[in-house]
């Protein structure tokens, strides 16, 4: 899909990536000269879970295409149980996305073990691919009124 | 006429004399006699001033939460959003369920404009002594779209007949030994008729969402940023609202997640509240009343805890035991091995 500017689309996506697992498996796809699309920017967390729902909406509602979140699989959290608060939030913020009016299609979770650079890749790759069909985050070119900046205490 | 009011008085009286509780916590004529204010009574011969109408200004579990004494022991009249509310204090540690005696009243829907004394019933109502066919339009939004008159919750219910009489049903053993000091009489009283409560909140809930859900994608985004681009960042829906408890907020600009300083503030601010009240929503309707430039708040929350709570099998407030489904892990998670929920 192309732009209005006549551009071909291509859309940002943020990743939180697990520290244990998604980053090694991302590491280990870059190492194995795996091709994916440039278009993750990513994101080091500790755990899945500390992608707080806060930043994932502060995200989207910035302007970012798509988030993704890539998380240990069920049973190998190293912090026994992170990934499962993770699966739950996400569930809620699809809700949420779609109640506000933005495509859930645009949060993606997976399971990425260290291991898994193939895998990484290819959920990169198709990730991208719906998220190129899906278009550009509708707030990234809303026009917003500008805000009304009040007087700042000294 | 004063409905109901002398038997919920004497039930509070009672407790209080005993010690049973420190404090009572309920709706009251204010000095002037004709306001109606939040009262937190310690003296008997203020117990009087207790009324029993439904016209609420706000939400007595906030308030309890705030400004009470957690170790005290306290009565608190409640209708059944304020003791769902209290429940989901009660989760987040906020306040200890032992120490609160609920006295629950029957309510099928209260005013926020105070138009002389009102009851409300479930097919009529009384205003200033006058009986007349319910009136909708009157009732604050969120208790039209409301599907819990009953305080199950609560120690005891009273059920306010049109009539004037008042039935008096005990939940809890908590709920004996409050009334042991009182000489009210326990009635077996007939099952409250929830049904035609719970058609005309299916109605009106699929009237407040169904609007919204047969919207575009993006129609729906237009929509909920026009009414968004009207807020003042005035804080009075977090302020107002039972489920957000926390000391330290992080919509607060120096927590550096919302910038300070600007308004309308980013859709964010109210992004983040969704986040995290989002799936306790107990429908009190507080945020929107509290909203003053009428942003229809409470209809995105409660909107949010319906679709969230189809999602975990979750109902806010009823439930002490069930922690709310984001901030809990069960057994059957770790079964589950996709991405999906569900």
């Amino acid at each position: 899909m192309d732009t209005a500017d006549g551009k071909r689309f291509e859309p940002k996506i943020l990743g939180f990536l697990c520290n244990w697992c998604c980053y090694a498996g991302a590491d280990l796809a870059g190492v194995s000269r795996l091709q994916y699309p440039p278009n993750i920017r990513a994101i080091r967390v500790m755990c899945s879970a500390g992608a707080d729902p806060a930043y994932v909406m502060k995200a989207l509602l910035g302007g970012v295409d798509g988030v993704f979140i890539g998380g240990c699989h069920p049973g190998e959290c190293h912090y026994t149980s992170g990934n499962y608060y993770t699966r739950r939030r996400v569930a809620m913020l699809k809700k949420l996305m779609e109640i506000l009016g933005l495509e859930p299609e645009r949060l993606r979770l997976e399971w990425v073990s260290a291991s898994e650079g193939a895998l990484f890749a290819e959920a990169i790759k198709d990730f991208t691919e719906k998220l190129k069909s899906l278009g550009p985050n509708p707030l990234k070119v809303k026009k917003r009124p500008g805000a009304v900046v009040g007087v700042k205490r000294s | 006429m004063a409905k109901c009011a002398e038997v919920v008085q004497d039930i509070l009286r009672g407790m209080l004399r005993e010690r049973l509780v420190d404090e009572v916590v309920a709706f009251g004529r204010g000095l002037t006699g004709s306001d109606i204010l939040p009262l937190f009574i310690t003296d008997e011969q203020d117990i009087d001033r207790i009324v029993t109408t439904s016209y609420c200004p706000s939400s007595l579990a906030k308030l309890v939460a705030r400004y009470g004494d957690r170790n005290k022991k306290m009565a608190i009249v409640v209708r059944s959003c304020d003791a769902r509310g209290l429940v989901e204090i009660a989760k987040r540690r906020q306040v200890k369920p032992e120490n609160l005696y609920l006295v629950g009243i029957e309510c099928y829907g209260v005013v926020r404009e105070k138009r002389g004394e009102v009851y409300i019933f479930a097919d009529k109502m009384e205003v200033d002594g006058e009986m007349m066919p319910l009136d909708e339009a009157a009732l604050s939004p969120n208790c039209r779209r409301c599907e819990y008159p009953v305080p199950t919750m609560a120690d005891i219910s009273c059920r306010i007949e049109p009539e004037g009489d008042c039935l008096v049903t005990v939940n809890t053993e908590k709920g004996k030994a409050m009334l042991a000091t009182a000489s009210v009489p326990v009635q077996d009283a007939p099952p409250s008729d929830v049904a035609a409560i719970k058609e005309r909140a299916a109605r009106w809930q699929e009237k407040d969402f169904g609007d919204i859900k047969r919207m575009e994608p993006g129609e729906r985004l237009d929509y909920w940023l026009s009414q968004f681009d009207r807020c003042i960042k005035c804080y009075g829906c977090r302020d107002a609202c039972p489920i957000c408890v926390c000391k330290e907020c992080c919509l607060e600009p120096d927590r550096g997640l919302i910038k300070g300083g600007e308004y309308p503030p980013e859709t964010l601010f109210h992004a983040v509240r969704l986040t995290h009240v989002g799936e306790s929503c107990v429908n009190c309707g507080q945020c929107e009343a509290a909203c003053p430039m009428e942003i229809p708040v409470s209809k995105l929350y409660h909107m949010l805890s319906k679709e969230v709570g189809s999602i975990f099998n979750y109902e806010p407030g009823l439930d002490i035991d069930s922690l709310p489904p984001v901030s809990m892990v069960d057994e059957e998670d770790l079964l589950k091995t996709g991405v999906d929920f569900g």
